[in-house]
């Protein structure tokens, strides 16, 4: 450290938030570069990057000092320095002190900055090493500086001096100076980095004109206007305070005395942790439920789980976790309380389990015996080893899925349970994608709003590496100026920078001891709820247990669909009694009849199910796992599907390994690696790798930063092979590849068993209820592959009946309504739920309603749900037509809601004149544009019979052969680019008689990018492709795709025309943009 | 538009905007300290300032700027732009 004269002591990272633009990971990287031997890293009012920057600084050799720049209420800035455990401590109270009134606004509203009293910050100054602020922002006042003195002491106050090579430099340092020796106290320097690279100076910039909401041309006050911000080197800084030695000496002084190590423990507990009755009652848990389940079981499978919750509980015991199994069961119980709440004590839901297991933990009895999850791991053949083994280094991963309504009850009543400074929420940090880099960086740049629009609709909206080509398929040349080319240099850089705090989807930490000693907790948007300002990343480096309590949307329309059976049929299904070999649900699957159905309903799953015919519920595990990245990319895919079918056709046959050895781990899956533990059982079996080993290779691939870990794993594995089964090097070298091509990104076993199983629950449920399922879908919106729209005409072509919402006859939800689905009225865009219930309500108590008149009056509903329900045809049984409930309902009802029966029922002739009714297409118009779902059927049909007879439906498709030129037309359901496709876009798009799979080629997209982007019909001239391998799949692989010229229905225009006056602006909307938007995805979920 | 008279006048430069910046002869030290300014020896620093911005526009502004006191007693604003030459603000 000797020969460093400098240490940077005051430097942000994008975790400020839109001030400072490199990662704690590229500041790190920098400073080592430039000799630093230590840096402080101090956002703005938080320290969520802080464990990745100690993470990062730890890997490089660099010592990390932690602390941030604090605002006060005021606008003065301090700098906070870490100086030991006590002030780490103190810092996380003084921010969640900071943030904990951000939120006190209206629900909605958006949050406040954070500012701390000076009080608060001199109350918590103990460990922290306090500076007195940057140039703009710092402390000038005796006053404060006094109290500050107070609060520290001389030996934990400097006044902070910066050099930002601005005009006013010199006078500001030298009445610092003069404050500073006024109160006795040393002076520092310090950089104010902002940048790790002089590169990265006009991202900066931008972002500050973000920040403000305004344009760079506007923002200059506010900028920087020089690069002095940027990560020097220690030399360059000490020369640039020439004038300040004392200053920079200072640097080196305080550095040594900051020696807080974030990466050492934080003292953090669970709440059951050292429990000593613990493994007692855990066992004894265990030892009751074992009677329950495996009582009645066959002798060699009891003897089976006996030894297996055996073996269990003593590594249990051995890693001293018993504590943390009974948390989460602890866990578990508050669900079941929430749970009955939620579904009430009588209904048909209240058979089910409060929630369900997912991940690795599904394979161990323990967690089966302790209702954690529910499958049995031992009739599924599921070994521990991810999961718990006696290498385990950190605590092992327990998730929970539960239907929505449950989950949103159950996180505050955890709060409530641990107490609310134990418990808080996992964040997440949304970064810049294409989308939203675009518009908010084009905006700073002042490029025309309409063009950025364009370019940002036609983007494949999630790397902003690619802008660049969305700017060029979007403008063409005209893309070729300056800005533009700006545009795309500073998406690109943005790209993967975080850019706000978030709430994780479901980790939960929970904490023997308030967890605001360990990391600043904030409040979050949702009342009630708290998040810590670390991802889940940084939670599990600090050691922190994280729970998972997921909302799974497809449990909440089981769960539905389960009562809507109950409402329909007075049949009480029980899930879990559901044969697992039923014939007609099996035969579904294998014609991939699966649309709606959880996980294998996907494009890319129904031509894998059609090639690889699952037989059993261990094939629709193997199924559900296979379109994962892991798979994908590890090569596993087509030699799995290619072997599948040769067993298929020839039953018996026997698929070599690649090494005998491999056998019992690959034997299954057919010689390919799907599952996560095959990773760690073919480590163990190929290459004697230890279970410690094998899951740290499996970390290493799984997390961000480990190429070079992974390549020390890949000696380790070739070395082990050859010595273990005397293998060449190749051959232990292209079962590594097998191994590292799947990285992190697959299933493990257990989770794709659990996946699987609600899988074919719900395919069950789809093939024996399917209007119950139907409606069930429909209104937990949105969740899977295919809009609503596309599971209505799917339901419609298999026989479901589907009623239009119907203000006489329709609920708030969607119901069954004898036999068919009844949309509800909730699902009419624009209709407020409050008024759909004062009409529902006042329908039921006094009856039906006798016409518009009745309704507007006895319902109170104001006139902007009343116009929604009447164009989406809910009014039709009063008024006759659209038309005629428009026109009717506009002269009867308020501009606001008035409340039920408060207006009296006038006997007003309000009679619509002779209006001409909508035509088909006016109707699926006006449909998409209220409810998202064209009743009547596709639109394409309408379109029929102008296209050229040589256009094929979709079912005409199937009696086409291989290789035939065929013209097709459709509304588009989805549009995919996986990244794994190598450029190629896949389509699916649907007329009135079925979907059709397209394929584009990359020049094919390239070339006609803007209609498949932004058009919602298309007509395409391609190949027709029906591969034998495909079992019958059938594609087209596009040459050429025309939007489809729609009609132009002039009846939507005479609407407006002929509407009483308020109406006019309610129907005048594009009605380009009323057709349902196909979803965008990168293919699986 | 302006005035024909007004344009000419403009042109024989009798008339320009208000704090434009002129064209000044400077001699400086290796490092960029000045040290004549339009031949008057530099006295002094009084500050010094580094402008970096307007990036994105086809005029963008680098220039390192130093307010210096000269021999005779006057404070002169001066900055060098990237390319090397040196201008005086009023």
């Amino acid at each position: 450290m000797s020969s460093t004269p400098y240490i940077e002591l005051h430097a942000h990272s994008a975790f400020s938030f839109l001030d400072g633009a490199s990662l704690p990971e590229e500041l790190v990287a920098a400073a080592v570069e430039h000799g630093h031997s230590a840096l402080a890293q101090t956002d703005h009012d938080n320290l969520s990057g802080a464990m990745e920057f100690a993470q990062a600084a730890k890997g490089l050799g660099l010592r990390a000092i932690h602390g941030c720049e604090l605002s006060l209420s005021g606008g003065s800035h301090l700098t906070l320095l870490v100086e030991d455990a006590s002030g780490w401590a103190n810092l996380c109270r003084i921010l969640t002190i900071a943030h904990a009134e951000t939120r006190s606004g209206p629900p909605g509203a958006p949050a406040t900055p954070p500012e701390s009293q000076l009080q608060t910050v001199l109350e918590h100054s103990k460990g922290i090493v306090c500076l007195t602020g940057c140039a703009d922002h710092g402390i000038r006042d005796d006053s404060t500086a006094r109290q500050l003195l107070e609060g520290f002491g001389s030996d934990h106050l400097r006044v902070e001096l910066q050099r930002p090579l601005r005009r006013g430099d010199r006078e500001r340092n030298r009445l610092l100076e003069q404050l500073a020796s006024r109160i006795g106290v040393p002076t520092v320097a310090t950089g104010n980095v902002h940048i790790h690279n002089r590169s990265r100076g006009p991202l900066q910039d931008a972002f500050v004109a973000i920040r403000l909401r305004s344009t760079l041309d506007a923002s200059e006050p506010q900028r920087r206007g020089n690069r002095s911000h940027t990560l020097s080197t220690p030399q360059a800084m000490a020369a640039r305070f020439a004038d300040h030695p004392q200053a920079v000496a200072e640097t080196l002084e305080l550095a040594g005395r900051l020696d807080f190590d974030l990466t050492s423990s934080l003292g953090y507990r669970h709440p059951r942790e050292g429990d000593l009755d613990a493994d007692r009652e855990l066992a004894a848990v265990c030892g009751s439920a074992f009677e329950t389940r495996y009582g009645q079981a066959r002798p060699h499978l009891r003897a089976e789980a006996k030894a297996r919750l055996e073996e269990e509980l003593r590594v249990i015991a051995g890693l001293g976790l018993a504590g943390f199994f009974l948390l989460h069961r602890d866990l578990l119980e508050l669900a079941r309380d929430v749970a009955a709440e939620v579904r009430g004590p009588d209904t048909a839901r209240a058979l089910l389990p409060p929630g369900r297991g997912r991940g690795s933990s599904v394979s161990s009895i323990v967690c089966h015996l302790t209702g954690l999850s529910h499958v049995d791991p031992i009739a599924n053949g599921l070994q521990l080893g991810r999961f718990l083994n006696d290498d385990l280094s950190s605590t092992p991963d327990i998730d929970l899925d539960f239907p929505r309504d449950i989950r949103a009850k159950l996180i505050p009543r955890v709060h409530e349970r641990y107490g609310k400074d134990r418990t808080a929420l996992v964040a997440t940090f949304p970064t810049f994608r294409a989308r939203s880099a675009i518009r908010q960086i084009g905006a700073a740049l002042s490029l025309p709003a309409a063009d950025i629009e364009r370019v940002a609709r036609a983007s494949e909206g999630w790397s902003g590496q690619r802008v660049g080509d969305d700017i060029k398929a979007a403008l063409g040349d005209r893309g070729e100026s300056p800005r533009w080319q700006w545009l795309a240099r500073l998406a690109a850089e943005a790209h993967g920078l975080p850019r706000h705090l978030s709430q994780h989807p479901g980790g939960m930490i929970v904490a023997a001891q308030p967890l605001t000693a360990c990391c600043p907790v904030v409040p979050s948007a949702m009342e009630g709820r708290r998040i810590v300002q670390w991802d889940k990343d940084s939670c599990s480096d600090a050691g922190f247990l994280k729970i998972d309590l997921l909302g799974l949307g497809m449990l909440s329309a089981v769960e539905r669909c389960i009562e809507l059976v109950w409402e329909s049929r007075r049949e009480r299904l029980d899930l879990s009694q559901l044969p697992l070999d039923d014939k007609p649900t099996f035969e579904a699957i294998r014609k991939a009849e699966t649309t709606g159905v959880f996980q294998i309903e996907s494009r890319a799953q129904m031509s894998s199910l059609l090639r690889t015919q699952p037989q059993t519920i261990d094939d629709i595990t193997i199924q559900v796992a296979i379109v994962r990245p892991g798979p994908i990319q590890g090569g596993a895919v087509n030699p799995y599907i290619r072997r599948r079918r040769l067993v298929l056709e020839n039953p018996g046959l026997k698929i070599e390994m690649p090494h005998p050895s491999l056998e019992a781990a690959l034997g299954e899956t057919l010689g390919t690696i799907i599952f996560q533990d095959q990773v760690l059982e073919v480590s163990a079996a190929f290459a004697g790798f230890t279970t410690g080993e094998a899951e740290g290779l499996r970390r290493a691939m799984s997390r961000k930063r480990s190429s070079a870990a992974v390549e020390a794993y890949r000696l380790r594995f070739i070395a082990g092979a050859q010595q273990l089964h005397g293998v060449n090097e190749r051959l232990a070298s292209e079962v590594f590849t097998m191994i590292r091509g799947f990285s992190g990104f697959g299933f493990p076993k257990a989770h794709a068993a659990a996946f699987g199983l609600l899988a074919y629950q719900s395919t069950w449920l789809r093939v024996h209820r399917p209007a119950e399922f139907l409606c069930a879908l429909i209104d937990e919106q949105p969740m899977g592959f295919y809009p609503p729209d596309s599971l209505v005409h799917e339901a419609q072509r298999r026989g479901v009946k589907v009623l239009p919402p119907d203000t006489n006859l329709s609920r708030a939800d969607s119901t069954i309504e004898e036999g068919a689905v009844r949309i509800g009225l909730n699902r009419v865009k624009g209709a407020s739920s409050e008024c759909v219930a004062a009409v529902v309500a006042q329908r039921l108590t006094g009856g039906p309603y006798s016409d518009s008149a009745d309704l507007a009056s006895r319902s109170g509903a104001a006139r902007p749900t009343l116009e929604a329900l009447a164009w989406a045809g809910a009014c039709d049984s009063l008024a006759g037509s659209r038309r005629a409930a428009l026109w009717e309902l506009g002269a009867a009802s308020l501009s606001q809601a008035v409340g039920e029966n408060l207006q009296l029922a006038l006997p007003l002739g309000i009679d619509a004149p002779e209006l001409n009714a909508l035509d088909a297409w006016g109707r699926a118009v006006a449909d998409y544009s209220a409810t998202g779902i064209a009743i009547e059927g596709n639109p394409v049909g309408l379109s029929r019979a102008k296209l050229s007879t040589s256009t094929v439906t979709a079912t005409g498709l199937a009696e086409l052969p291989d290789r035939a030129r065929v013209t097709v037309a459709g509304l588009v359901v989805v549009r995919q680019r996986p990244q794994t496709a190598g450029g190629i876009v896949f389509l699916l798009i649907e007329d009135e008689t079925g979907t059709i799979n397209i394929v584009l080629r990359k020049e094919v997209y390239e070339r006609h990018r803007l209609e498949v982007r932004t058009e919602p019909m298309l007509l395409i001239d391609g190949i027709l492709e029906r591969p034998a391998a495909a079992g019958g799949g059938i594609s087209v692989l596009a040459t050429q795709i025309n939007r489809l010229p729609r009609e132009q229905p002039a009846s939507t225009t005479v609407k407006a025309d002929f509407a009483p006056e308020p109406l006019v602006e309610a129907a005048a909307a594009d009605r380009a943009e009323h057709f349902p938007r196909a979803s965008s995805s990168r293919g699986g979920r | 538009m302006p005035s024909p008279s007004r344009s000419r006048r403009i042109r024989q430069n009798t008339v320009r905007r208000f704090g434009e910046p002129i064209a000044a002869k400077v001699k400086a030290r290796e490092g960029g300290r000045p040290e004549i300014v339009n031949g008057q020896p530099v006295e002094a620093i009084r500050d010094t300032w580094l402008v970096e911005d307007r990036w994105w526009t086809a005029a963008p502004i680098r220039r390192r700027y130093w307010q210096v006191v000269t021999a005779s007693g006057a404070v002169k604003t001066i900055y060098r732009e990237a390319g090397g030459r040196w201008y005086a603000h009023g």
